[in-house]
Parts: C-alpha cells; structure tokens; sequence
C-alpha cells in the first residue's frame, strides 16, 4: 500500500524516467488503424520508443501538425489550401507520404437481391430521387441509405467520385464511422451504405460499381471507381534514418505492406 | 435556508467578533487573517467563476465571425446544412428542431413515469423501501453516456426494426427513449425532493377530509408542489437538449424534419449530435467556415439553456417560497 | 362518484405508481443486463490452448512442462488435417505440383553437373529430364483421366531406371504416383472449383492475412507480422463459430421471386463429396476438443494486462490506471475549487443581481456540448496557459484532468451550495455566539455538517469525471500510448478506450467480448468509486448524528 501511494506521489510530481525518443501521430480514424499496426511492430523493434496514437479526424490531424502537438497527421483526404496556407504562415510544411490505398464499397444487406449498381443510380438514392429497391431492380421495400458524417474522409471521397455535385437528400441517415455503418447494414434489410474495402465480410454484400466488383486487384490497377489514397504528413521531409522517417517509410517494406493488408487495406505495391 | 431570514441575520453575523475584539489593535491578527482569507476565498471564487465564463466567451467569440458573415435568417430558418459543401450552406432549422423535437420527445416518456416515481418514493412507500430504491435511480444517473449510446445503436435498434417493423432502428424514438432514461434521475430526485418539502399538514388536512390518496395526490399534493414538479421537468430537458454522444448515435442523424410531425420512426438530427460529429474533422480557418458555423450553432445551445434556465429558477423560487410559506 | 369507484381508482393509482417504479428497475437490468452479460465474456470463457499459448508469449505468463505437453498433444491431433489437406492439395493444385516438376528438373540438372557426368551422358539424361517434365506438365493440366494415365505410367516406366536411382529425379514419380491417386477420385473438370474452395477451408482453419482461424497458422510456416495472427481460436465460442461456418457454408438465394433473399446454409463436406478430403470434415467435427482443449477460464489479468494488437487480446490495465489518475487528479482540482466557491457564494455574498448572473452561467454551462469543453481546453490550457507556465503545450493528464474539472465544476458549486444553505442558520449562530470567527465557524460547524450533500455532489461529478470522452479526446486521452510516466504525458483511459473499440477499427466486429468488456469496466469502475463515496458519506452522516 505504502509502495503504491509512494508511486502515486512519483508519478504525480512528474518525470521519473529519462525521456526516451517519443512519437506522437494523431488524426484520422480511417488511417488510424495503419498507424496503430506500425506502431505495434515499431514497439516489438525499437522497445525504448514511446508511440502514441490518437484516433480524433483528419482536420484535427491537420491542425495538430500545424500547432506542433503531433509529428505525424493522419489524413484520409489530402490538406485543403486553407490548411497549407495556415501550415506555411507558422513555419510548418507538409509532406504527404501515400502509405496505402482503401476502397470505398458500396455495401448492402446480403438479402437485397440486387447485386450491382451504377454510379448514376448510387448517386440517385442519395440524393432522394430513388427511395424504392423496386426501382433499381429489387424488391418492393424502402431503401434506407446510410452515409458517414459529412466531415469524413469517406464522406468526401465517395462525395466527389460518386455524387459529383448532387446534394445528399434530406432522408440520408449519418453515423460516425465504419464499424457503426457495417452495423446499420447488417441489422437493417433495406439498408445501403459505404465502407472501406476491410469492413466488407459476409454478412454485408458489395455490390458492382458500374460492372466492377471492389477487390484488391481493381482497386489497385484504377479500375474500381471509388478508391482513394490514405495518407500521412510530415512537417518537412523527415531527417533520413530518424523514428519518423522509418515510420513514414515503414509501409515501403514487405512487413509494413503485410500490416496494411491485414487492416484491411490495399498496400500500394505487390511485394 | 429562506432568504429572509439569512438577511435579517447579516448583521448579527457580523456584529458577533465585534465585542470580543473592542478595538482592532486587540485582535489585530485576527482582523488582518479574517480579511486575507476573506481575499483568498474570494480568489479562488474568481477562478472558478472566471474559468466558467470564459468557456461562454470562448463559444460566443468563435461564433463571431460566422454570426457577423453570413445571413441570420439563412441560417434560423432554413432546412439546408451543406457545411462541406463546394458552396456550403448552413442552415440550421433542422437541428434547431431535432434537438427541441427529441427533448420533448424524452420528456413525454419521462415525465409520467418520472412523477410517479417521485409520488410513489415520497408518498407511497416506507422510508426503508426508499432506501432500496434510491440507489436504482442513482445507478442509473452514474452510467456513462459511452454506455448509453452502445446500448441504443447494438441493442435498441435492431429490437425496434424487429418488433415494430421500422424501417431503420436508429431513429427519433431510439434517441428519445435513451434521453429519458437519462433525464429520469433528474427528474425523479428534484420531484421528490419537492414534493417531500410539503408540509405534512396539508395532506393531513386532505386525508382528515375523507379524500382518498389518489385524490390527496392528485388535488393536493401535486398542485401545491407544482412550481417544483415543473422545475424538475424543465431541468431534465436541459439534460436531453445537452446530451451529446447517445444523440449522435442513437437518433440516425438525417437532416430532416419528420413528416408527418408525429412519426417517431424517422430519423432526426440535433445541434449537440451536429457540433460532436463535425467538429473533429472541421478545418480550423478563420471566416465564415464549418467550424465558426458549429460554434455558432453552439451559441443558438447556449440561449436555448439560459431560457429553460430562467423558466427552472422561476418555478424553482416560486417553489421554494410556497414551501416557506406552508 | 361513488365509494367504490373511488377506491378502486385509488388503488389503480398506487398500483401504477408501483408499476413506475418496477420499470425504472426493469430498464436498469435491460440496459446493464446485456452488456454485463457480454462484457462478463472478456474474464470468463472457455479457453484453448491457443489462449494459453498466447498467454504464454505474449504475457510472460503459465509456460510450464504440462503447457507443452498439451501443446504437443493438441499438435498430434492436428497432424492427420494437415496431412489431409497436403494430400489433397495434390491432386489438385495445379500450379503447385507443375513448379515442383520444374524444380525437380532443374535441381536434377545441378545435381548432375556437380558430379561431374560425362557431356554426352548429361545431354541424354537432361533430355530425358525433360520430356518426363513434360509428361507430367501434361498430365496435369489435362482434365481427361484416361490421357492422364497413358502420360503417367510411360512416366512410371523410367522409374526403375538406374540412371535416376537414388537422384533427385525419384522426385517426379512420387509426384506421379500422387497425382494418379488423387485424379482417381476427384472430378478434374472442377480443379478450380476445389482449389477456392480448398483456400476458404484453409482460411477458416489456419487464417487468412486478415483473420485469425480455428487452428492458427501451420507450424513451420512464416509467421504473418501481426500477433493476433500467430494464434488460432483463443474462446471457445470464437472456435465454435469457426467449426460452424466450416462446417456449412452459408449463401443467399431467391425463394420466390420479388422478395429478399433467404439465407441458406449447405454442407461444405458435400463439395468435396467422394474427393480425400472428404473424412475431414468428420475428423475435424470429431476431434475439435481434442486440437483445442478448451478449458474453462478466468482471466482476471484482464484488469491488468496490456492489450497487443489494439485490444484483439489483453486486457485494459493501463486503461483503469489512466482513468484512475485523471479522477484522482480532477476531483483534486474540482473539489477545492467547488466547495470553496459555493462556501464564498453563500455565506460571504448577498443575493444580488451579481450572484445571480454568476449562477446563470453556472448553469447554462450545462447546455454546453462535451466536445466543446474538450476544444476549450486545448485552446486555453494546452495552447494558451502551459506555455505561460513552462510546460510543453502537449495535451496529457493534467490538461485532461483540468478540462474536465471544468466541465464539472458546475455540478460540484450547485450541489455544495445547496448543502451549505441547508445546514440550519441556528448552528452557525451558536458557534458565532461562542465567539469563533466567521471561518472558524464555516471550518468547525457548517463545512462538517455540509459535508453528506458536499459528497454527493463529489458522488456526481466522479461519474462524469470518469465517464466523459469528448472533453479529453483532444486535450491528453490517446487511443494507444506507453504508460504515463508523469502528468505531463497523455494516458488511455477507459472512456476514450470505449469509444475507440466501438468505431476506429474494424477489429471492433471481431472482439464484441473485448468492446462490451471495457465499457462495462468503466461501469463498475464507477460503480466502486461511487458506492466508495456512498459508504463515506453513511458514515459522516452517523459520526455527525453521533455528535
């Protein structure tokens, strides 16, 4: 008991130990899980490296990087021109570093009889004007579409490559993040909704985007409609050899390519 | 504890140290310690007070340069949030109402069940049985909202798809039922605490007259204790209008106003939901942006709580002197 | 009204007043209910070797003589499925069995220049290397038994050939003889069929890059970089879905038309119906204890341990500490500041339009959004106040803990201003008649009798304190991080923990066990911490009715 409270003092006072090299990386939950695998390889390695992790949003990510709080932001969208302006006025320059590739599936209850969608029709039943399945060739039941909240990397990415201008209907449900939208499809038969390529198992089906089904392979060659890079900044390219240099580069190797896959993403190259 | 009486005794208070020490050079020490720690105190309540109102600068001023930006009736009275779009619009209307529609929502499952308990605890049950009671109540209160929202999004919503053939589970009377859940804590202990406040010799005077108890309750006891009652209501209102992440995940976030109005089972979206939601991922830049538009929207929050505020601490005094009274 | 219907009325009342309640209880067990009973599977569930295996090398912990003869036990069972598999894998992986042809053609080759053979007798044998490769390459890829069986048994006539006894040419006959044993009973038309067929059997049993199967990779074979990986079902009710979906595979079809799909399930056996794998599928129904042994467990290290692989195992240990010292820490801040505020409010000020306007904003505070508390205190502690006070503006413990002080400042003032008030004006005046001071007395008299409505209010804001994640999402709670060393680092806590299992990674579908275990830590977290409170706060009100 004493031994504890004394450590409870220690801790409280402040440092302890000396401080070891740290490495901070915040920003989006979609990339969040690439960064979480890097850093669970990175600790087995270098077991005197401190790594945190913070899963909050790309635009926080971008801010962290640009008030100096984090070394590494995670986006799922590139940075807007706001964002490097406001980077460039404060000393900070970014540098996008691709670490791997997601899909963004269109997913539906595994009891819709429809199997493939065109863009055209995706873009419709968002924006209100299809509200039946019967209309695209399914049964006769409401279509409950469900999207990702408007500020997501997802959101954006299926919002340009999909929607292209058209405004999202007043009925369009929002949730907050793949799990969530892989789980509003699978308990709702009437549901559609988009995921990464890692949230697609067997109890939500993809459908064909305009005759290609989401896969590794079409994803990779531009082949699949709506797919988007994952990204991570650096302020400046980092010192070669340095922690954050290894770990920006680490999805290079063929350990890191394996950890983007087995996320559920698809690693830039074939290894 | 009434007003009153604390005035009419402020200078007795302060006259008391007087004759002991007749001049201050006798208790000099005591004199100079009595206004130091008086200085000190009055520090620390600045603090506090200070911090509490910089976090209502904090909101308001970030809000500015959307609220000096862009078109005020635009944002209260239209249906249209876009925030990201290429030509974003903000209207807030949707959320303004989600938020008042799902709150009022809540209290209508509440408030009955809320009263009654409170009538149950207080006047109904032995003092022992109370005792049982009571912790129900408040474990209920002690459950954080994280809880709350798993339960409405992997529980409640595919039961109501099952069972009521919804359309979609995560909806205005998911997100409704959850928030009175929550409220009732709330409205249970400050009912209770009302209606316990009544003296007993008007229920005597009711029951000496051959009323039955329903009747004492309902003719009596309720009307006497009502300003409380109300305070109670308006008070678990203020806790569904706060909430943020249970909202965010239970009530399916369409930006919509139900049609027809009654229908529980479409999807709403409220300001707290929109302000959690969108604030991570919102680009920090200055102007008429989605972040100063959310900030804005927190300001709308803002009055909305300073008006059910106003309404509680009337009720709330009007309660506390009919209680005085008796 | 009549008597009669008055009392019944009456009695409908006190009924429905009791029904009130009853539900109020009910809602508390079906809220709880289901996720103390999901939660409850992180600590108590059947474990299989592989859970202890992984214990093993991930926690330091039971490696022991009898693990390793489980281990080896376990092994032994599983050996006829991989022998199985590899068999059937023969007949019907194509591309496998015509690179080992080439291999052998080519290592043949070596084999020969390094013994030095003649030149002339190298080009004969190198030739008839070859055309055996080729028979082979044929025979494989042909779909029509008959031709296959002329290729390979004018293969088989060189076997007793002396120039190839004891070369590593015998590779090919074997090869031969396997192929023909195997073509002998499957349909060749459907090798394509059977190879996918043959991946998904062995995903479910050894893992894919992306899931972990019932069995966990072969021994022997390169581990993937992932330790959720290395293992197979650690639970039993993991490996009891596995054997399920093994067992049947399951696809959507039309029943009648104009209507949703209905799920079917069929036996997975019957598609590889009179092939050599056929007996696994009775094998591995018969044997799955046998390769598991699984076990009864409770893993109470679940409050302890760290997690690896963002949760998939482990348990929240550094969760409960973090959460533990933002509380700590918060309600040091919050307390104070609480009760020395609303003593001030009380009893040193008057009931003017200032006290007023200060309990205005007090409240509307309540209307305020979490996350906006959270973006404050980045804003004003973080990035504004620690520089100012030397520290490095980093969001960590005490940012968090201040944010979320503030954010429960509120209650903390209104409960103990109420408390104070409550404590009757004759007390105080009987302490001021004997001539203590105004603080003596507020120390002595009215804080002591105060301090049952000063608890509760400390009772509410330790719920949030330890509850909220929005407020500490930006300012020092991180989904993955050391252990804090000092309060000027950011921690996990069970709250921020909760919220990320539930949405950050689609491993959150594969451990519900893991997701409902830690929000229902952080409920009994708060329950304890309460019901630690609840006992205080009996106690001081017996010691002051004592007095």
């Amino acid at each position: 008991m004493k031994t504890m409270l004394v450590s409870v003092l220690l801790l409280l006072v402040g440092g302890v130990a000396a401080p070891a090299e740290t490495l901070q990386i915040e920003g989006s939950t979609t990339v969040g899980p690439i960064a979480d695998a890097f850093a669970g390889y990175f600790k087995t390695v270098y077991p005197d490296l401190q790594i945190t992790v913070n899963q909050t949003g790309s635009g926080d990510g971008a801010a962290a990087l640009i008030d100096g709080r984090c070394d590494i932001a995670d986006m799922s969208r590139f940075m807007k021109a706001d964002e490097f302006a406001k980077a460039v006025g404060k000393g900070v320059l970014p540098v996008a570093h691709v670490v791997a590739m997601d899909g963004v599936c269109v997913v539906l209850h595994p009891s819709n009889p429809v199997s493939a969608l065109t863009k055209a029709q995706i873009r419709d039943i968002y924006a209100g004007k299809i509200t039946n399945w019967s209309q695209v060739g399914g049964v006769n039941a409401l279509i409950v579409a469900i999207s990702r909240d408007t500020s997501s990397g997802t959101y954006e990415t299926f919002e340009t490559l999909v929607m292209a201008g058209q405004k999202m209907g007043p009925g369009v449900e929002y949730v907050n993040s793949n799990p969530q939208a892989q789980a509003r499809v699978k308990t709702t038969q009437g549901a559609i909704g988009y995921v990464g390529l890692g949230f697609v198992d067997s109890s939500v089906k993809a459908v064909k985007v305009d005759q290609i089904l989401p896969t590794r392979q079409t994803i990779t060659s531009g082949t699949y409609p709506v797919a988007r890079p994952l990204f991570m900044f650096t302020n400046g390219y980092p010192k070669l050899g340095s922690m954050v240099h290894k770990f920006c580069t680490f999805y290079l190797t063929e350990k890191g390519q394996e950890l983007v896959e087995a996320k559920g993403f698809v690693p830039l190259t074939d290894y | 504890m009434d007003r009153d009486v604390t005035v009419a005794l402020e200078p007795a208070a302060e006259a008391s140290p007087r004759p002991l020490a007749l001049t201050p050079g006798e208790d000099l020490l005591g004199f100079v310690g009595a206004y130091l720690g008086r200085a000190l105190l009055l520090v620390v309540t600045c603090t506090s007070v200070l911090v509490v109102f910089l976090i209502l600068v904090f909101v308001v001023l970030r809000s500015v340069p959307f609220l000096g930006g862009y078109d005020l009736t635009k944002f209260l009275a239209s249906q249209d949030w876009r925030p990201t779009a290429d030509d974003p619009s903000f209207g807030a209307l949707t959320l303004i109402v989600g938020s008042i529609y799902v709150s009022v929502a809540a209290l209508v499952f509440a408030v009955p069940v809320g009263i009654l308990a409170a009538v149950f605890l207080s006047e109904i049950v032995s003092w022992k049985v109370r005792n049982v009671v009571k912790p129900v109540v408040e474990i209920l209160a002690a459950i954080p909202s994280v809880a709350y929202g798993f339960f409405a999004i992997l529980v409640l919503a595919p039961w109501l798809q099952e069972h009521f053939g919804f359309t979609t589970g995560t909806n205005a009377l998911n997100a409704a039922l959850i928030l009175a859940v929550m409220a009732l804590p709330t409205i249970i202990s400050v009912g209770e605490d009302s209606i316990s406040a009544l003296g007993r010799e008007l229920r005597e005077a009711s029951y000496s007259l051959g009323a039955t108890r329903l009747e004492t309750v309902v003719k009596v006891v309720i009307p006497a204790a009502h300003s409380g009652l109300i305070a109670a209501v308006v008070l678990g209102m203020m806790r569904a209008i706060g909430e943020t992440m249970v909202v965010w995940m239970a009530s399916g976030n369409a930006t919509q106003i139900p049609h027809p109005w009654w229908d529980l089972s479409q999807s709403i979206r409220t300001m707290t939901a929109t302000i959690a939601g969108e604030m991570g991922e919102a680009p920090d830049i200055g102007g008429v942006s989605h972040r100063s538009a959310l900030f804005a929207v927190g300001v709308i929050l803002l009055l909305m709580t300073v008006v059910l505020n106003v309404i509680s601490e009337y009720f709330l005094s009007r309660a506390k002197k009919a209680a005085g009274k008796t | 009204m009549n008597l009669r219907t008055r009392g019944a009325l009456d009695r409908v009342f006190t009924v429905l007043a009791g029904l009130s309640v009853v539900l109020l209880t009910l809602v508390l067990i079906g809220v709880l209910g289901p996720m103390v009973y999901r939660g409850s599977g992180a600590v108590l569930f059947g474990g299989t070797v592989e859970f202890r295996k992984m214990q093993r090398d991930l926690f330091k912990r039971g490696g022991s003589e009898a693990l390793d003869a489980e281990i080896a036990q376990t092994e032994e069972a599983r050996r006829e499925v991989y022998s199985l598999i590899d068999t059937f894998r023969k007949g019907i992986d194509i591309e496998a069995i015509s690179d080992a042809a080439r291999r052998i053609n080519r290592d043949f080759g070596e084999e020969l220049r390094f013994k030095g053979v003649a030149t002339e007798r190298y080009t004969e044998l190198r030739q008839r290397s070859r055309d055996i490769r080729d028979q082979l390459e044929a025979a494989f890829a042909s779909q029509d038994i008959n031709e296959i069986r002329t290729d390979l048994e004018s293969v088989l006539q060189s076997a007793d050939d002396p120039a190839f006894k004891g070369t590593g040419a015998e590779g090919y006959f074997k090869l031969a003889k396997d192929f023909l044993n195997a073509a002998e009973q499957v349909d060749l038309s459907k090798h394509h069929e059977y190879k996918a067929s043959l991946q998904e059997v062995e995903g479910i049993l050894f893992g894919s890059t992306e899931r972990p199967g019932l069995l966990g990779p072969r021994p022997g074979g390169p581990l993937p970089p992932l330790a959720m990986l290395h293992y197979g079902a650690t639970r039993w009710d993991q490996a009891r879905q596995l054997l399920h979906q093994f067992k049947y595979r399951q696809f959507w079809v039309e029943a009648e038309p104009n209507a949703p799909l209905v799920r079917r399930e069929e036996p997975r056996a019957a598609l590889f119906a009179g092939t050599s794998l056929e007996p696994l599928f009775g094998y591995i129904q018969a044997n799955a204890e046998k390769m598991l042994h699984p076990r009864f467990t409770v893993y109470w290290q679940y409050f302890l341990d760290d997690n690896v692989d963002s949760h998939y195992f482990g348990g929240v240990g550094p969760e409960i500490i973090g959460t533990l010292l933002i509380t700590v820490l918060g309600m040091a801040f919050v307390v104070p500041l609480g009760v020395i505020a609303a003593a001030y409010l009380v009893e040193c000020t008057a009931d003017n339009w200032v006290m007023r306007i200060i309990r205005m904003s007090i409240n509307t505070l309540a209307g305020v959004p979490s996350i906006v508390f959270g973006l404050f205190g980045l804003a004003f502690f973080i990035l504004f106040l620690f520089p100012r006070l030397g520290f490095e503006p980093k969001p960590c413990i005490l940012g968090a803990s201040m944010t979320l002080a503030v954010l429960t400042l509120p209650v903390m003032i209104r409960a103990s201003e109420e408390a104070i008030r409550m404590v009757p004006q004759s007390f105080k005046e009987g302490s001021l008649a004997l001539g203590a001071s105004k603080f003596r007395t507020f120390v002595t008299v009215t804080f002591p009798a105060a301090l049952p409505g000063i608890l509760t209010g400390m009772i509410l804001s330790l719920s949030r304190i330890a509850g909220e994640t929005a407020p500490i999402l930006f300012t020092g709670a991180v989904w993955i991080g050391p252990m804090a060393k000092s309060v000027f680092e950011p921690t996990r806590t069970l709250s921020r923990g909760s919220y990320g299992i539930a949405v950050e990674d689609r491993l959150a579908m594969m451990v519900p066990h893991n997701q409902y275990g830690m929000v229902v830590t952080l409920i009994l977290l708060i329950l304890v911490l309460n019901a630690m409170a609840i006992v205080l706060r009996s106690r001081v009100f017996k010691k002051l009715k004592g007095q």
